[in-house]
């Protein structure tokens, strides 16, 4: 074995070859200057991806122009379609819906925010529309239309954000290409064996089961569900937060497209869970996330595929997971990214969201190359963003869940009668007393985001900010309804979704029922 | 909607700026809602020649509430203050440093500035971080400089304000009628209480009136005449962070030429800060009573501000917080909230902070229990953010003597030993939420203190060291050509102000 810092590069061994995995090595070989860090990634053809984070959040988009992806070049080898937020349907109760939306609603006027002046309209019976008829991104959405958000901040069409669905392996695959081209090596085998430094504890060496030894000063647990190294070896704690998220197993499945190429992810409340349609080019991948305590597998299954629309493109795949984070996703010389750090479930496409954010930190908290074992103030600050992160994730999952009148479902009544933490309880609590909206600066989600999860949830604010009224209500009526009017005409402008998809990516796969779609 | 009538009157008792900006602010935002504010001035002894350096913050605030800026420092003698002049008199002789209102450096390629700016020292590059800072290099020239178009091309330019304490609260206090306020000047109030929670039923004036209000304002400062008989009104001592314990106010002749800055002379006994006005200088020195008498303070005072003081006032200062500062029907604004360490002198922003959350906050019902608990989580995270600010003056400090010896061997706060902890590793400043300082200010702060980081971020390494050295030396020639463009600052008020200059 040799030293473990025999140089001045440092060196970085990331185990797992996944989503997390791949984007992690192709911004550090991006972003760090090569003569200081050595990159290699070690994975295993053995071992498959769990891949079930095919929704993603706008930021993706940042993420891939700071590594200089072409948008075009990657939608068309991911099979991507975009994405302008999600709908649910029968969360709050059955035959209701809503889409949250990666944008705003209304805007605000005389410095009083939206949703009061929308409230006020709707007490006084002067105007009966519903909240989504104020947003661009959800009337585009319902409309199965697409365009490229205005760069004019004056235009209603630049009020939104969008995101992609993909093919996670796709994706993995696409960014292990650019990754080895710049300078990423890549190891084939599995980690069998592990040396820590006696007195540190930090790690210094793996052992794949080919005998291969691949030393190094910083490792990044890419490893999933299995954490090789921040649980195997470490033993470093895990949260559990069943008791507020009680889904833990996930059933996941292809199928061929029959509805229309919708730009949006659906997500429908069923008996003891959801169900996910994520429409890609070529196909739709499906899954049922669902309680463990509230259903047994083979109903999960049935229910599933019961719920296709069209041929099942091979079998269901079982995922089980427990929601929760690690107690520290860095310690010791070892930091965990994705799956091997937390896992919360893709409710709200934040999977890979959360590897971004892990990655962006990482990177500009990475040891110097002159340092000699890692660091603990910097993984202090790393954990700390890290949890903050998953802590907003999870309250706001949670709120999907407890605001729902399905009564007599057992999942969904424990659900709403669970105690939630303090700090969803305080948001709820205002929001119910004011119309007032959790306001943070850091991490997801934004304002309008609990808007539209809050409402569409059914949960209604007992009063709004009184500074609404010095708005005269005549004109109050004139410009909602010349907002409405805007997001109409505008929208109606739009290209299809699908026409939209060909003309940038290349010809899409014809599903049976394209024609219905315009 | 349910039947509770929503809250209609609104009675503010205090004194002095903290009991003005309060009403008149009040007033100014919710009368169009129809809510009638009562301001129970209570007079006291008169009140300390005192001259308040604010925050940029404040100029929106004024704009919103109606004051005029050139009318204020006309009749207030005030003037402008582009940032606080830190000067080492002890025997370490560290550099002086500035802490400005405003950015420091532009970002190169893409990078932002400040690891470039760590690794351009690194390499040899003789200029201080503030020379990079537009604010800094115009105050050090004497000239006052606006956010014009041109001056936010090279970076975030901010400006506060030097103005005298009992000119800038009758200045507010002109303004309460125009704006509906209903003013009562007693020599006192009784406070009569109802409900288990403490909650107040009307307030007894001395003259006899009796005021009653559906929410009470407590701006009596920390003497805290209503907040502090409510039941559970816990306060939390944050001596442990803070050394010290007296701060003299006094004021000295003003300045020949008014330098555009707030100067804070360290010395072996603690600090002595002067803001200086069209009118006069300001001076609070603040010490340890363990350490020095006040016979000692007062000499000590003028000897390190140069000049003979008058109107000389020493008072405790004990900081610390008020868990809830909002406590039944009644809000504490100001000190009755948090007694802030004198440093960077925060008390008129602290005040601004809790107006501008209450009315954000203000209740839509009688029933106000949600408002209530924000209100009282955001102020104690703001107030928090400005502690660690202010306690990292002290407890990263370099200066010699026995004060600075005792302050770095008080405790600090968990956040602020996070934060300085993270910026000696790799030069970042961890995001907290509800902060008043900017990361700039942090950088400013703790590079000004001594503190060199291990270690810059990776984005600044994609830059060759020839890069940015060509790119710090246009910045410099810039900010200079630009600044000396701007006017003196002595000319600039007496335009401003309708005068000649002095």
């Amino acid at each position: 074995m040799e030293p473990s810092h025999s140089s001045d590069n440092l060196r970085i061994v990331i185990v797992g070859g996944g989503t997390a995995g791949w984007m992690c090595a192709l911004a550090m070989a991006r972003q760090l200057p090569a003569v200081s860090y050595g990159i290699t990634l070690i994975e295993s053809d053995d071992i498959g991806t769990v891949g079930v984070g095919e929704a993603t959040l706008p930021h993706i988009k940042i993420f891939n122009d700071s590594l200089g992806i072409n948008e075009a070049q990657f939608m068309r080898e991911t099979r991507a379609t975009m994405k302008l937020g999600i709908e649910f349907r029968d969360w709050s109760q059955p035959g209701q819906g809503y889409i949250h939306p990666f944008g705003a609603f209304g805007e605000p006027w005389g410095g009083v925010e939206f949703q009061h002046h929308w409230i006020r309209a709707q007490r006084r019976g002067a105007s009966g529309s519903a909240l989504e008829d104020y947003s661009y991104s959800v009337a585009a959405a319902r409309a199965n239309a697409f365009d490229f958000p205005n760069e004019d901040k004056k235009s209603i069409r630049s009020t939104y954000a969008y995101a992609y669905h993909f093919d996670a392996g796709l994706y993995s695959a696409f960014l292990r290409k650019l990754a080895v081209e710049a300078g990423v090596q890549r190891m084939e085998g599995q980690v069998c064996d592990c040396s820590r430094e006696r007195l540190s504890g930090d790690i210094t060496e793996l052992t794949l089961k080919s005998g291969a030894r691949i030393a190094g000063d910083l490792f990044v647990d890419c490893s999933g569900f299995r954490a090789l190294l921040i649980g195997g070896v470490l033993g470093v704690s895990w949260q559990d937060w069943t008791h507020w998220l009680p889904c833990d197993r996930a059933y996941a499945v292809q199928c061929e497209r029959t509805g229309a190429l919708t730009p949006y992810t659906r997500s429908t409340a069923q008996l003891a869970g959801w169900i996910w349609r994520i429409p890609l080019q070529h196909r739709v991948g499906n899954g049922y996330v669902f309680s463990s305590r509230f259903l047994t597998d083979a109903e999960a299954q049935q229910s599933l595929l019961g719920a296709l629309e069209g041929q099942a493109l091979g079998a269901p795949r079982l995922l089980r997971f427990s929601p929760g984070r690690r107690l520290h996703a860095w310690s010791h010389n070892c930091v965990a990214i994705g799956l091997a750090s937390g896992f919360l479930e893709p409710l709200e496409s934040t999977s890979i969201f959360l590897i971004q954010a892990a990655v962006v930190d990482l990177i500009s908290l990475i040891p110097a190359p002159h340092s000699r074992t890692s660091d603990p103030r910097l993984a202090n600050e790393f954990n700390r963003l890290n949890d903050m992160q998953y802590d907003r994730v999870r309250d706001f999952l949670i709120l999907h869940y407890m605001a729902n009148r399905r009564f007599g479902e057992p999942l969904w009544d424990y659900v709403r009668t669970m105690p939630v933490p303090d700090s969803l309880h305080d948001k709820l609590e205002l929001f119910r007393s004011r119309a007032a909206l959790p306001n943070y600066q850091f991490g997801l989600f934004a304002r309008d985001s609990w808007l539209a999860v809050l409402i569409g949830q059914g949960i209604e604010p007992s009063h709004y900010d009184r500074m609404a009224d010095v708005f005269p209500l005549e004109s109050l009526d004139e410009k909602l309804t010349a907002f409405r009017e805007r997001v109409r005409t505008n929208v109606a402008a739009m290209s299809s979704h699908s026409e939209f998809i060909a003309n940038y990516c290349g010809p899409v796969a014809t599903a049976a029922s394209e024609g219905a779609e315009a | 909607m349910t039947a509770n009538p929503p809250i209609a009157r609104v009675v503010v008792v205090g004194s002095a700026v903290p009991l003005w900006l309060c009403s008149t602010a009040l007033a100014r935002a919710l009368g169009p809602i129809g809510v009638k504010i009562t301001a129970v001035e209570l007079k006291t002894a008169q009140m300390p020649s005192q001259v308040y350096a604010t925050l940029p913050p404040l100029e929106s605030f004024h704009s919103k509430l109606g004051v005029e800026e050139a009318a204020l420092l006309r009749s207030t003698a005030g003037s402008f203050s582009l940032g606080q002049l830190f000067v080492d008199g002890t025997e370490s002789r560290r550099p002086g440093f500035f802490h400005a209102w405003g950015s420091y450096g532009a970002a190169i390629d893409g990078v932002a500035f400040f690891p470039c700016w760590l690794k351009a020292k690194r390499n040899g590059l003789d200029a201080s971080l503030e020379s990079f800072c537009p604010a800094a290099v115009a105050a050090n020239y004497g000239r006052m400089i606006r956010p014009t178009a041109e001056v936010a091309a090279l970076g975030r330019t901010e400006y506060a304000y030097h103005v005298p304490a009992n000119a800038y609260a009758r200045e507010l206090k002109a303004l309460a009628p125009a704006l509906g306020v209903t003013v009562y000047e007693e020599s006192g109030a009784q406070v009569a209480r109802s409900g288990t929670d403490g909650s107040i039923e009307r307030l007894v004036l001395d003259s006899g009136r009796i005021v009653q209000g559906d929410l009470y304002v407590d701006a009596t400062g920390s003497s805290a005449k209503l907040i502090g008989g409510t039941p559970a009104s816990e306060w939390r001592s944050w001596q442990t962070h803070f050394i010290a314990d007296r701060l003299l106010l006094a004021r000295a002749p003003r300045f020949t030429s008014v330098p555009p800055f707030s100067e804070i002379r360290v010395s072996r006994a603690g600090w002595t800060a002067l803001y200086p006005t069209q009118a006069m200088t300001g001076v609070a020195h603040a010490y340890s009573s363990g350490l020095h008498s006040d016979e000692e303070a007062a000499r000590l005072a003028s000897r390190v501000g140069g000049s003979a003081l008058l109107d000389i006032t020493v008072q405790p200062v004990s900081p610390g917080i008020r868990l809830k500062p909002w406590n039944a029907n009644c809000v504490a604004i100001g000190s009755s909230a948090c007694v802030l360490d004198p440093i960077h002198d925060i008390s008129v922003h602290a005040v601004q902070l809790g107006i501008v959350h209450l009315l954000s906050l203000f209740p839509a019902s009688a029933e106000y229990g949600a408002e209530r608990t924000e209100y009282n989580r955001l102020m104690s995270s703001a107030f928090e953010r400005l502690r660690d600010f202010q306690s990292a003056f002290y407890a990263c400090s370099l200066f010699a003597g026995k004060f600075w010896q005792l302050a770095r061997h008080h405790v600090p706060p968990a956040e602020l030993l996070h934060k300085s902890e993270t910026f000696r590793a790799r030069g970042v400043i961890a995001p907290l939420e509800d902060e008043t300082f900017l990361a700039a200010s942090w950088q400013a702060l703790f590079c000004g203190l001594g503190i060199v980081p291990d270690s810059w971020g990776p984005a600044a390494d994609a830059l060759s060291p020839t890069r940015i050295a060509e790119q710090c030396e246009r910045m410099l020639e810039v900010i200079r050509t630009r600044v000396t463009a701007e006017p003196m600052h002595d000319e600039y008020l007496a335009a401003l102000c309708g005068r000649a200059a002095a």
